[in-house]
C-alpha cells in the first residue's frame, strides 16, 4: 500500500505536473470566488482541454482546481457575505460579521488555515479508509439516509444562536420550499403552478446567491456605508494571526476535519451539509453558543476544516461505487470516463498510482491555495472599506450573471432576486438563513429515501428499528432535539454557573 | 405602537405571514395523490403548528416566556425592539433597486442592463462625481464581457426585447 502512496507522490513531483496543479489552483480560486461559478464549471469546461493530456496530468489539474475552490469561496464569503460555492455559505456566518468587525484579514487567515490542515488531516484519513471504503460505505442503507438527514437538520436547527424554535420554522419552510418540482416517487409535478422551470425544483445556487449576497447587498444598500465599519477598524494584526487562532482551536479543526471525512463519504450528503454540520456541532460543543454568528472564529474554522476534508472523502463513492457525491463529482466522473477509467470497484485495483497522485494534487492545491489567500490577506480586506454606492452594483451585477452563467437560465435571475427579498425579510426579522439551505438540500433525499425505508419495510416502521445505526442516529436526533430545553432547565436552575462558564470562555 | 398581549402588533407580522404560506401549502397539498402529499403535508402541519409556537413565544405571557427561555433564548423579551430600526421607505427602496435591475435584466439583457443599473446606481443613489460613475459602469460591464461573454464563452441572456422571438 505505501508504495503505491509513494508511486501517486512521485508521479506528482514533475514540473510539468506541478505547473499544472498550480494552473488549476489559480483557475480554482477565480471561478470559486465568483458566486454560481464554482468547480462544477471549471472541471466541465477543462474537460475538453485535457483530450490530449496524459491521464495523470489530467486529473492533477483536476485536483488543483477541485482543492482550490474552497479557498475563493471563503473569500466572498468573508468579504462580502457572497458565498462563492454553496459549502461557503456555512463560513459566511461568522466570517463576515468578522469582517463587519474589521477582522477580515484574521478570518481569511483563519479559513486558509484551516482549509490546508482539512486537507491534510482528511488525505491522510482517506488514504487509510480508502481500502475499506467499500465496506463502510455499504453500512448505509435508505434508512440511514433518511435519519441522517432528519439528525443533520435537527442539529442545526437547535444551533441556531439561541433560536431553535425560529430555526424549526426556517427549516420547515425550507423542506416545503424543497418539495417543489417533480416527484420522483409518485411521479407528476408538485407546487409548480404551471411554471416549466419548477419542474426541476428550486435551484440551490441561484438561491444561495439570493439568500447571502442579494439580501446582504440589500442590507448594505439600507445601512449604507462599507462592510467594515471604519478604516480604522480594517486592522490586519500579522499575517499569521489567523494561523495561530487556528492551531490555538485545534479541537475545532480536528472535529471538522473528522465530520467532513466521515459525513463527506456518504453519498447524497455534499459539502454544504458538512460544512453546516460541522459548525452547528461546533457551536453546540462551545461554551458560549451565543457568540456564534456574532464574529466567533471557531465558526470559520469548523466549516473551512471541515470543507477541505470533505473534498478528499468524497472521492471514495466517486471511486469506489462510481457514485457521485455531488455535482462536481459527477462531472468530474466524466473526466475521468474519457480518460479511459471507469469509476467502481475495478478502478480501485486498475488506477491506483492515478487516485493516490490525484488524492496529493488535491491535497497540494489546498494547501497551496491556502499560502496565496494569506499572501493576499491585506489587499483583498481592502474589499470591505470600498463604498456600498461602489460595492452593491458591482456585487450584484457579477451575482445575477453568476446566477444565470449556472445553466443559462434566465429564470435563475429571478429566483435569486426573490430569495434576495426572502433573505433579507428572515434577517430583518431574525430568521435563521441557514436552515433554508440546510433544508433545501437535504428535502428531496429525505422524502425519497423515506418512502425508499417505507418499500424496504412492507409499510412498516420497523425498518427503522431493527438497524443498528439507524436506532444511534434516532437517539442522537432526539438528544439534539432535546437539548435547548436542556440548557433552558440548567440555566433557569443554576444561572451563575452558565453565566461563569460563558465569562471563562 | 399598537401592542397585542405586551408585543407590538408589527413583530407577529412575519410569524402570521408564515402562517398564510403554510396553510396555502397545505390546501394544495390535499390536491395531490396521497403517496405524493405525504410528506408535503406532513411538513406543512409541523410548520404550523411551530409557527403557532412562535407567535405564541412572542407574547409577553407566562407560556411565551417559557418558550422564549427554552427554546428562543437569544430572541428573548424586548429582543425584537431593540433591532436597528430602518425607516421603511430605506427598506422599499432598496429593495425595489434590486428588483429594478432585475427587471431591466429580463427585459434588455445583462450587457445593457449593466452600465445603466451601476451607473444609475452609483450617480442616483451612492452620489459619486460622474466620472467615477461612468468608469465603474464602463469597467464592470467591461468584467462581466470579458469573463462570460470571452473567457467562458457563455451568451448572455439578450432581454425579451432584443431576443429573437
Amino acid at each position: 500500500m505505501l508504495d503505491m502512496w509513494l508511486g501517486g507522490l512521485q508521479g506528482l513531483l514533475h514540473i510539468d505536473v506541478l505547473l499544472f496543479v498550480l494552473l488549476g489552483m489559480v483557475i480554482g480560486l477565480v471561478f470559486g470566488a465568483i458566486p454560481g461559478l464554482g468547480g462544477t464549471t471549471a472541471i466541465a469546461l477543462l474537460m475538453p482541454l485535457t483530450y490530449g493530456m496524459e491521464p495523470f496530468t489530467a486529473l492533477a489539474l483536476a485536483g488543483g482546481v477541485m482543492g482550490s475552490v474552497p479557498m475563493g469561496g471563503s473569500i466572498t464569503s468573508i468579504l462580502l457575505n457572497t458565498p462563492g460555492t454553496a459549502p461557503n455559505a456555512a463560513t459566511c456566518l461568522d466570517g463576515h460579521p468578522l469582517a463587519q468587525q474589521g477582522k477580515a484579514g484574521l478570518a481569511i487567515g483563519a479559513a486558509g488555515s484551516a482549509n490546508a490542515l482539512g486537507a491534510i488531516i482528511g488525505t491522510v484519513s482517506v488514504l487509510a479508509v480508502l481500502p475499506i471504503a467499500s465496506d463502510l460505505v455499504l453500512l448505509f442503507g435508505p434508512p440511514e439516509f433518511f435519519l441522517m438527514g432528519l439528525f443533520a437538520l435537527a442539529v442545526v436547527a437547535t444551533t441556531s444562536h439561541g433560536k431553535a424554535l425560529r430555526g424549526l420554522v426556517a427549516g420547515g419552510l425550507g423542506l416545503m420550499i424543497a418539495f417543489v418540482g417533480y416527484n420522483d416517487i409518485a411521479g407528476g409535478e408538485r407546487f409548480t403552478f404551471g411554471v416549466e422551470y419548477l419542474w426541476d425544483g428550486i435551484h440551490l445556487v441561484p438561491a444561495l446567491i439570493g439568500l447571502f449576497a442579494v439580501a446582504e447587498m440589500i442590507h448594505l444598500m439600507i445601512k449604507g456605508g462599507s462592510v467594515a465599519k471604519s478604516a480604522a477598524a480594517v486592522k490586519i494584526t500579522s499575517m499569521t494571526s489567523g494561523l495561530v487562532e487556528t492551531f490555538r482551536h485545534w479541537p475545532t479543526v480536528l472535529r471538522g476535519s473528522f465530520i467532513g471525512t466521515t459525513v463527506g463519504a456518504i453519498p447524497g450528503l455534499g459539502g454544504t451539509v458538512v460544512a453546516f454540520l460541522s459548525y452547528s456541532v461546533t457551536a453546540q460543543a462551545s461554551k458560549n453558543p451565543e457568540s456564534f454568528g456574532k464574529g466567533n472564529i471557531q465558526g470559520v474554522i469548523a466549516p473551512e476544516a471541515a470543507i477541505c476534508a470533505h473534498d478528499c472523502s468524497a472521492l471514495i463513492p466517486t471511486l469506489t461505487f462510481g457514485i457521485p457525491a455531488g455535482a462536481e463529482m459527477a462531472v468530474f466522473m466524466g473526466l475521468l470516463i474519457i480518460h479511459g477509467m471507469q469509476p467502481g470497484p475495478l478502478m480501485l485495483r486498475d488506477h491506483q498510482v492515478e487516485i493516490y497522485g490525484l488524492i496529493w494534487a488535491l491535497t497540494a492545491s489546498c494547501v497551496l491555495a491556502s499560502f496565496v489567500g494569506l499572501l493576499f490577506v491585506r489587499p483583498l480586506s481592502k474589499i470591505t472599506l470600498l463604498d456600498s454606492g461602489i460595492l452593491v452594483p458591482l456585487v450584484l451585477s457579477t451575482a445575477l450573471a453568476g446566477s444565470f452563467a449556472i445553466d443559462m437560465t434566465i429564470e435563475n435571475v429571478v429566483v435569486t432576486a426573490v430569495f434576495g427579498v426572502l433573505g433579507y425579510m428572515m434577517m430583518r426579522y431574525d430568521y435563521p438563513r441557514l436552515m433554508i439551505v440546510v433544508a433545501l438540500v437535504l428535502g428531496g433525499n429525505i422524502e425519497r429515501n423515506f418512502h425508499q425505508s417505507m418499500l424496504m419495510g412492507d409499510g412498516g416502521w420497523s425498518v427503522f428499528f431493527s438497524r443498528t445505526i439507524s436506532i444511534i442516529l434516532m437517539i442522537a436526533t432526539v438528544a439534539v432535539l432535546l437539548l435547548p430545553v436542556f440548557r433552558g432547565v440548567l440555566q433557569q436552575f443554576h444561572p451563575r454557573k452558565v453565566q461563569a462558564e460563558r465569562g471563562h470562555s | 405602537m399598537k401592542r397585542f398581549l405586551g408585543t407590538p402588533l408589527i413583530d407577529y407580522l412575519p410569524a402570521f405571514a408564515l402562517l398564510v404560506i403554510a396553510i396555502a401549502y397545505l390546501a394544495t397539498g390535499y390536491s395531490y395523490t396521497p403517496q405524493a402529499r405525504a410528506f408535503p403535508v406532513s411538513v406543512a402541519w409541523a410548520t404550523i403548528v411551530l409557527v403557532a409556537l412562535d407567535i405564541t413565544s412572542r407574547t409577553h405571557t407566562a407560556l411565551g416566556e417559557t418558550l422564549t427561555r427554552l427554546f428562543n433564548p437569544a430572541a428573548s423579551a424586548g429582543h425584537d425592539e431593540k433591532r436597528p430600526a430602518y425607516p421603511a421607505w430605506k427598506q422599499i427602496s432598496a429593495v425595489l433597486w434590486a428588483t429594478g435591475f432585475v427587471v431591466l435584466i429580463l427585459l434588455i439583457g445583462f450587457l445593457y442592463a449593466i452600465p445603466i443599473y451601476v451607473f444609475a446606481s452609483t450617480y442616483f443613489r451612492g452620489r459619486k462625481r460622474l466620472l467615477l460613475c461612468l468608469l465603474v459602469s464602463a469597467g464592470v460591464t467591461l468584467f462581466i464581457w470579458l469573463l462570460f461573454t470571452q473567457v467562458l464563452k457563455l451568451e448572455l441572456y439578450p432581454g425579451v426585447l432584443f431576443s429573437e422571438f
